[in-house]
């Protein structure tokens, strides 16, 4: 009972807010239009080896951070999941990191 | 002929004079087999990112090589036998250097062109062409 009376005025609380913040950022927040860091620096190689490079790609888990977040466009993330796997496959990345 | 590269894993307590006879045995495979050894790097010990074979360490052993597919399967078999090693991946890479080559011919190309016609600014198309060149990212930081 009390979990649910926690629960709810806490969910209810978050949701206006959330609106206002989603209204708010309709009206004025301008978002940086995300560009692909490959065409953009010319990466032609998306190597396997490349940890420090792929680094950037994978979460805290080691998953791989999706396209709508990091801006990367298809043919280059569609390289960039294959050296991932690649390096994964050899110890050079996590398949999945302790947190 | 393709060319290959075989990145394998040593176990991190072998010295030198334990390594040093398993690439010459593999490089004696490929030479056997018309191949040649284009390259070898050791990395030294690395930290694994995930246990393999209950160790977190890795000597890091990178061979590059020029043969056929039935000289891949030679070496993959004495990898798999050896008890050296630990893990290894193997990647044909003859595509893929021909098509970076391929891009980055297209690419100087461009940057050529790009200045003739355009006076007002010939020194942004060739600036960005040419840092691209070495590649801030791939294999070479870790030659």
């Amino acid at each position: 009972m009390a979990e649910t009376k926690g629960g709810r005025p806490v969910a209810a609380s978050q949701r206006p807010t959330g609106g206002d913040k989603a209204i708010a950022a309709k009206k004025q927040y301008f978002r940086r239009k995300k560009v692909c860091r490959f065409c953009v620096e010319k990466i032609d190689d998306i190597n396997y080896k490349d940890v420090k490079l792929l680094g950037a790609f994978i979460s805290e888990r080691g998953k791989i951070t999706p396209r709508r977040i990091t801006g990367v466009c298809a043919p280059h993330q569609r390289r960039l999941s294959e050296a991932i796997k690649q390096a994964r496959n050899i110890a050079l990345l996590p398949f999945a990191a302790k947190l | 002929m393709r060319v290959y590269e075989e990145l394998f894993i040593v176990r991190p307590d072998a010295t030198d004079e334990e390594i040093d006879p398993l690439l010459d045995q593999l490089a004696g495979v490929i030479k056997a087999s018309g191949g040649n050894v284009e390259k070898t790097e050791k990395w030294g010990v690395r930290r694994l990112a995930y246990r393999v074979q209950k160790r977190n360490e890795g000597n890091y052993i990178l061979l590059q090589f020029s043969s056929g597919p039935e000289t891949v399967r030679e070496i993959e078999r004495r990898l798999r036998v050896s008890d050296l090693v630990l893990k290894f991946i193997t990647v044909r890479i003859d595509e893929k250097l021909k098509r970076i080559e391929k891009r980055k011919k297209a690419r100087e190309e461009r940057a050529a062109r790009r200045p003739a016609p355009q006076a007002s600014a010939p020194a942004t198309p060739v600036l960005p062409a040419e840092p691209a060149a070495p590649m801030p990212g791939a294999p070479e930081p870790r030659e």
